[in-house]
């Protein structure tokens, strides 16, 4: 049965989807109701499945009983596992809050298809993680990016389209890059499995470099393009700010990740960790997130629009991860991958709080959030202790991310990345905190002086006030999801 | 609809003086039954009770909650009265001071070690030693007479529950800071005091505050990530983070140890208001309201100084009883690092002085006065480190000008905000006379002033002797130019002296201005608050070896100081002999010939011509080469040239820091290359791509 289990997650969320549009004729509650009880069903099987690989250890399903070398292969182990929960955790909460706020700028016929897209995209996510297979992954990466696309698009406004379109070509050249990337291992090793092409690889690394080297490229770059890593990051802020706030909390804190798991899924277990240091590729990487955390963070200063500064802000965090996985240590993977759970809750609470003070006020200029604490203090509040987070305030996870990047880069002998972290601290404080005294310390229009209750519905205030408290609870308390990361982390041989 | 009615004497000021009474008692009880004076025995063997709430092993959380969770509760009783809201501060202040008494015991025998492992990844811990305890002391003692201050000072502002929120949550991390037992939690604590006051120096919320608070949030985030690297680089190099000697381990490390300390220093340097990084503190302390501006004068600069002096003599000293000698090899890294800071300590005397001379405005005055009497516990830091084995003196002199100077500085805040309250005026020059309207003020500042000048009976004078004693024992067993840094010392105590006769000149005598004739000034909370700490001045003037006895010298045999040393010259040491009182007959002639010669010559009116002041030099340059670039980058249509970037102007340079310079870098460039980036997405893939594959084809 369990082994049934990721399979069952699989066609429950693709059943689902195609499901919702059945209840068209009914009230809308029904479908959230349905769909909320799908999600939650997910998530109690992923926290088993999460239980049982890190007690008994990883387990394969294949398709109809195929052998690896032909068929289809799903991976469960203590690191697909740990993402798959992760990704339906924070996309339950997100859910919670989107069902009050789907209003935003989303036709009302679109509501039950923006909830198909959203089962679809988890499908896809789901399949991505779990899978075992280099063309498998394709598949569902086109998925998901078509339905991103979709997803970006559903406000039917014109800057709405352009955002879109931009995605999906640019994430087409992404995944063809990859598919590319894909085919030339394939001729080389003649599998799509990737333990079997990691076998091949190592054996034939010494008579084929070229080979390797250019699907090693190819891959890195398209699924940089992807999860928006510094210089390729061009569709991101457009795509973010111009999705409903909840959509733009699922793709900055989800669905970018979800690129980037597969980025350390080829360095670490298709090429290994041999072939990628030979290549150079550790190093390259270190100085794209560098490179990147400065740069989003700069970029993200001069933004007018909120919802692009975080945009922007998120192409820095990237930058954090990259910086982790580029170190290519254990050291460096944990925290990359803490930094994964840190950010993605972080970057949630930053979306979702925006998106309720555009609910109450339609405000979306940096410069307008004049003593709009007073009037939203929780939603502000959360934003804060978020900010507070990025800049890398102790008692915030961020602080725990920052502390243990920079512990793991002086380990590796790369001490320099301290100062990016500084640097980037500063940036993050320069563009956060005027909003932040704006919002609590400047004259409001309306004058008021005593602080009044958040005038927004309930479910979008919960879903901010528990993920607020993840930000402290695992950044008080980090060993957590340090055990957890670990455990993943060692599913990976350095 | 919560405006309060106003009365002059209202149940608050005998709930307060009672409590002050009662307080005083307390104390007085304490510490002389510790010292074995007027043939009291030590209360916690007298009382079995006592002793046992000392063994009390969560006592620090406790410390650190309580003010937390007054907080909350303050919130709660605000919606009714600033009188029940007040009473809660009030009472929650008070029993912080009778926490600190109790822990007495327990510190004297080196404290309590309270860990939390795992917490923040590495763990915490909490431990209160006589060090911690001193400074704990005169923390919750001061926070209590300034809430009582506060309470009548804030009756007529705006937003004053949101003011005594922070203040309880920035109490909590003062208190943390001190009791923490590693760098980790000293850290955590630090970074909250820097956000949780930063509501305290903006809630005036003008412009100058705006301005002022962001230069000392990002100053205070400036120090807090200094001390981040150097927490990194103790993680990887030595491993220990708690506050143990890691003198072993740091000398393996080579030129590591010196970044480490050096990172601390500035970061702790920053919230103390060391010299080169000083700046933000004459902008944030006289536009905070004056009980906060008592508060971060008094307590929270010395937390700065409290930072170094702690991570210093813990991480950079042996293990006490490994050594017996000056010379042994393991000094020399304190050695040279107490060189370093011996000299930055004068810079930072010298450079408050010589600027607080030139200010009219009474409380930036006194801000720059902060940083000159920072300049004098620097200096003693310094000596402390510097002679290694026999530093105790100076260890000694720090510390007790910590706690005087928290007195006298408080308390000068406090008369410049009594002196405000009634008059409504701030600039020196324009009062005058007022010691017939504000009797009570007048003496109290008096008093201050005595102190911070370093008269004989009065406070400063005690800790100024021994850390000229330091001084001069710097010389003698070390380097031959702190002789002239004993010349130093000696003409900044007298700009010190010629600064308070002006004041007092200027505020208390002299003709007073017709429009203060009306003033009628009553007894309230701020007078108790104030006769208060004016007889604490006296106190410990009158009874220097007091302190000494009961928590200095303690401290001092904990560290690895000479035993010897500490016997011969601090035990049973007597700052009222000839030789040291006669040093203060040419500093206060040298101070009133400077004021004579200052109000004759207009010296006390002379601007720095602004071509000395850092941000012109920094940025007439950057900015010349910056429009050049533009220039040849567009022409005629150089966007620095247009309006829109008016803050890049010339004209403006004084008024615009660098972060706002970065801001309008940053649109600048944002408008000009974020369309054209966005739009050539193709072609940077292609670049990417090329370049990879050349760099791994080829490398």
């Amino acid at each position: 049965m369990i082994e049934q289990l990721p399979i069952i997650n699989l066609i429950l969320l693709l059943t689902t989807a195609l499901v919702i549009p059945l209840f068209k004729k009914q009230r809308f509650m029904v479908t959230l109701i349905l769909s909320f009880v799908v999600l939650f069903i997910v998530w109690l099987s992923a926290l088993y499945l999460l239980y049982h690989v890190n007690t008994t250890g990883a387990f394969y399903y294949r398709f109809g009983g195929y052998s690896p070398t032909i068929g289809l292969e799903l991976l469960i182990n203590p690191f697909s596992a740990l993402f798959t929960f992760f990704v339906i955790t924070l996309l339950m909460i997100i859910f919670i809050y989107s069902t009050a706020d789907a209003s935003d700028g989303i036709h009302e016929r679109e509501y039950g298809r923006y909830y198909i897209l959203m089962f679809i995209l988890l499908f896809a996510m789901f399949g991505i993680i779990y899978t075992n297979d280099l063309f498998n992954t394709y598949v569902f990466m086109e998925i998901l990016s078509i339905t991103t696309c979709a997803i970006i698009s559903i406000k039917r406004k014109k800057k709405n389209y352009a955002a879109a379109f931009r995605y999906v070509m640019l994430n087409e050249m992404g995944s063809l890059s990859y598919l590319f990337g894909v085919a030339l291992l394939y001729m080389v090793t003649g599998y799509t499995n990737i333990e079997l092409v990691f076998q091949g690889v190592q054996d034939v690394w010494v008579i084929y470099p070229t080979n390797i080297i250019i699907a090693a490229i190819f891959m890195i770059v398209g699924l940089g393009l992807k999860a928006a890593i510094f210089p390729l990051h061009i569709w991101l802020p457009d795509a973010h700010s111009a999705a409903p706030s909840s959509s733009s909390a699922i793709l900055s804190a989800i669905v970018v990740k979800v690129y980037l798991i597969i980025l350390v899924k080829v360095l670490f277990s298709v090429f290994g960790i041999t072939i990628i240091e030979a290549l150079h590729i550790p190093s390259l990487l270190m100085v794209i997130g560098a490179v990147g955390i400065v740069m989003g963070s700069f970029f993200a200063i001069a933004q007018h629009d909120i919802k692009r500064m975080l945009g922007y802000s998120s192409v820095a965090q990237i930058g954090y991860i990259v910086l982790g996985i580029g170190l290519a240590s254990s050291l460096g993977l944990r925290i990359a991958f803490y930094h994964v759970f840190s950010h993605g809750i972080m970057k949630s609470v930053l979306f979702l709080s925006v998106g309720a003070v555009i609910y109450q006020r339609n405000l979306r200029k940096v410069t307008a959030y004049n003593g709009i604490g007073y009037m939203m203090p929780l939603s502000i509040g959360m934003f804060t202790l978020a900010a507070l987070g990025m800049i890398g305030i102790p008692l915030t996870s961020g602080f725990i991310s920052k502390f243990n990047l920079g512990i793991a880069a002086l380990d590796g002998g790369q001490g320099i990345y301290i100062i990016i972290l500084v640097v980037s601290g500063i940036l993050n404080a320069i563009y956060y905190l005027p909003i932040i005294i704006a919002a609590f310390l400047r004259e409001n229009p309306e004058n008021q002086i005593y602080v009044s209750k958040d005038k927004v519905p309930l479910l979008m205030i919960m879903p901010i006030l528990i993920l607020g408290a993840f930000i402290v609870i695992i950044g008080v308390y980090p060993a957590i999801i340090f055990d957890l990361v670990d455990s993943a982390v060692s599913t990976f041989s350095f | 609809m919560f405006q309060p009615k106003y009365k002059w004497y209202d149940n608050f000021t005998t709930l307060t003086g009672g409590l002050i009474i009662l307080g005083a008692i307390i104390l007085v009880y304490v510490l002389a039954g510790l010292n074995g004076s007027f043939g009291l025995n030590n209360p916690f063997e007298r009382f079995t009770m006592l002793k046992t709430l000392s063994e009390f092993k969560w006592m620090p959380l406790l410390i650190i909650f309580t003010p937390a969770v007054g907080g909350g509760i303050q919130l709660f009783f605000s919606r009714k009265t600033c009188y029940s809201r007040d009473t809660v501060v009030i009472v929650m202040s008070f029993s912080t001071i009778l926490m600190t008494l109790l822990m007495y015991p327990t510190a004297l025998d080196g404290g309590q070690l309270l860990s939390f492992p795992g917490f923040l990844g590495l763990g915490l811990s909490l431990k209160v030693d006589m060090l911690s305890l001193v400074m704990l002391l005169i923390t919750s003692i001061l926070w209590f007479l300034v809430m009582v201050y506060a309470h009548a000072y804030m009756i007529k502002e705006k937003r004053c529950n949101r003011f005594f929120f922070f203040m309880a949550l920035t109490y909590s991390s003062v208190l943390g800071t001190l009791v923490s037992a590693d760098l980790l939690t000293m850290f955590l604590f630090f970074e909250m005091m820097t956000i949780t006051s930063y509501m305290l120096v903006t809630h005036g919320q003008k412009e100058e505050s705006y301005s002022a608070g962001y230069n000392y949030i990002f100053m205070g985030l400036l120090g807090g990530f200094a001390i981040f690297v150097a927490l990194v680089l103790m993680v990887v190099y030595v491993g220990d983070l708690s506050f143990t000697s890691a003198i072993v381990a740091l000398q393996a490390t080579g030129s590591i140890r010196y970044w480490i300390i050096g990172l601390l220093v500035m970061g702790f340097g920053i919230k103390a208001g060391m010299a080169p990084v000083h700046v933000w503190l004459p902008r944030a302390h006289p536009v905070a309201p004056t009980p906060a501006s008592a508060l971060l004068s008094g307590i929270m600069i010395k937390v700065g100084a409290y930072g170094v002096l702690r991570v210093a003599t813990s991480y950079y000293f042996p293990v006490k009883n490994t050594v017996d000698s000056r010379f042994d090899p393991i000094w020399l890294t304190s050695e040279t690092i107490g060189f370093s800071i011996i000299w930055l300590g004068m810079i930072t005397m010298a450079i408050g002085v010589f600027l607080a001379l030139q200010q009219s405005n009474i409380k930036r005055m006194l801000a720059y006065h902060s940083i000159s009497q920072m300049g004098y516990i620097v200096m003693g830091i310094g000596v402390a480190l510097y002679l290694g084995y026999y530093g105790a003196m100076g260890f000694a002199g720090s510390l007790y000008h910590i706690i005087n100077h928290a007195l006298f500085k408080s308390l000068l805040f406090m008369v410049a905000g009594s002196v405000y309250l009634h008059t409504r005026e701030n600039d020196m020059y324009k009062l005058g006379g007022l010691w017939r309207k504000l009797p009570l003020s007048a003496t109290v500042a008096l008093i201050a002033a005595l102190g911070i000048s370093g008269i004989p009976l009065f406070n400063g004078f005690v800790s100024k002797t021994i850390l000229h004693h330091g001084i001069v024992e710097a010389y003698e067993y070390g380097h031959a130019s702190f002789r002239y840094a004993e010349w130093i010392f000696i003409v900044i105590s007298a700009g010190t002296v010629c600064s308070f006769i002006k004041l007092y000149y200027y505020v208390f005598l002299g003709k007073m201005p017709d429009i203060y004739k009306s003033i009628k000034p009553k007894l309230n909370s701020l007078d108790v608050s104030m006769a208060a700490i004016a007889m604490m001045i006296l106190f410990i003037g009158l009874n220097p070896s007091l302190i000494l006895d009961l928590f200095i010298i303690p401290e001092l045999r904990v560290i690895s100081y000479d035993p010897q040393f500490i016997n011969t010259y601090i035990v049973g040491m007597s700052v009222f002999t000839v030789s040291d009182m006669s040093i203060m007959v040419p500093i206060v002639i040298l101070g009133f010939l400077i004021f004579i010669a200052g109000t004759k010559f207009h010296l006390f009116h002379l601007k720095l011509p602004g071509w000395l002041r850092i941000e012109y030099i920094f940025f007439y340059p950057s900015f010349h080469l910056m429009r050049g670039a533009c220039r040849l980058l567009y022409g005629d249509q150089c966007p620095i040239d247009k309006k829109e970037y008016f803050k890049m102007d010339i004209k403006h340079n004084y008024d615009v820091g660098f972060l706002d310079r970065f801001v309008v870098l940053s649109h600048m460039f944002d408008k000009r290359f974020e369309k054209k980036i966005i739009n050539s997405d193709a072609l940077i893939y292609t670049i990417l791509i090329t370049l990879v594959i050349i760099i791994m084809m080829f490398v």
